[in-house]
């Protein structure tokens, strides 16, 4: 999992209550209404999770809109997303352990489903704290950090996030 | 991204959108995201409003896997990775007509994919860099064991001497 600085583009729409002659405010305006529509936008299937804007690199001309009077801005900027793919080597920490896998969270990913058969050599015990147990490596448990492998993902538009199936069938693969 | 070309991390396929993109490592962003923080917080009356879900948990989780803490460390790392020269390739003109561009995987963006992970992740073994991003012996000039090997050992000198 690797977080790149992505150039983008968006039209940052302002309402006549915030168009200010002086052009600073307008600025501003620009710049919060834009980090507010990335934020609530969260991730998209292209791109990944949006994190954060850097920067706000050009403004376009202001188009009104004839009906509610709202100005357009189109812009660009630059943001650093972070966008899991298939084969990704990354390291998350156990949030949830039932008898067919361990549910996983990394970062903003908060849907990692790590199943029990991709564990051949840990066996499962229940009880008040379940864990995976296994003779070589230290036990699978609430809050263990583990490093696994992205073996399919899905994008849930309703939910806008990655599902994720991790594995630790591979070397080098498991707890830290 | 026509559908058949699957994103692959093993194989460093990556998206079009990404040709451009700049490949940062955790602890680089932690960095930026700490800066944005700040930033935000002067900026706003309600700074609670600006910060993202995504953002808070980004921020969390780059603190807790950034190998490297001090600015110094975190260039040093980066300069020790890119001599290394990973996956440096020429792609002649004539092969990107040649070829669709999706299958076109070496150039700028990958050199830093692979840095990064490696930056990340930090292994301790030849094996283990290997494993954890199959591309540095299979893709464009390969990387000697040797070399690997150096690089590692460079990359922990940093780590000790933070």
């Amino acid at each position: 999992m690797v977080f790149m600085e992505v150039d983008l583009s968006w039209n940052v729409i302002i309402s006549p209550e915030q168009l200010d002659a002086k052009g600073l405010l307008l600025h501003k305006a620009i710049i919060l209404r834009l980090m507010d529509d990335i934020a609530s936008r969260k991730a998209s299937k292209e791109h990944g999770y949006y994190v954060a804007v850097t920067t706000l690199n050009s403004v376009g001309e202001g188009k009104v809109r004839e009906l509610s009077g709202d100005v357009l801005f189109p812009v660009t900027f630059t943001c650093i997303t972070l966008k899991p793919i298939k084969g990704d080597i990354l390291v998350g920490t156990v949030d949830k352990i039932l008898k067919h896998g361990i549910f996983l969270k990394a970062g903003p990913i908060g849907s990692i489903f790590l199943s029990e058969k991709t564990m051949r050599d840990y066996k499962y015990v229940g009880g008040d704290n379940p864990m995976f147990l296994n003779d070589k490596h230290a036990n699978l448990e609430k809050d263990t950090m583990i490093r696994f492998k992205v073996l399919g993902l899905k994008w849930l538009e309703s939910d806008r996030e990655f599902q994720v199936l991790a594995t630790l069938a591979a070397d080098f693969l498991g707890s830290l | 991204m026509s559908g058949e070309e699957e994103e692959n991390a093993a194989e460093l396929k990556i998206g079009d959108e990404f040709l451009k993109a700049k490949c940062l490592m955790n602890c680089e962003v932690a960095r930026i995201l700490d800066h944005k923080y700040d930033q935000l917080q002067q900026m706003s009356a309600d700074p609670t409003n600006q910060i993202s879900q995504v953002f808070e948990k980004s921020m969390q989780y780059v603190k807790r896997f950034s190998n490297y803490k001090n600015t110094d460390a975190v260039r040093q790392a980066r300069e020790v990775l890119s001599r290394y020269k990973l996956a440096e390739f020429e792609v002649w003109p004539f092969f990107r007509l040649k070829f669709p561009r999706h299958l076109v995987t070496f150039n700028h963006i990958n050199v830093h994919l692979q840095l990064c992970v490696l930056g990340n992740l930090c292994p301790d073994t030849v094996e283990e860099a290997i494993a954890i991003v199959p591309s540095i012996k299979s893709k464009g000039r390969k990387l000697e064991d040797d070399a690997i090997e150096k690089m590692l050992h460079d990359l922990s000198l940093i780590k000790k001497f933070e």
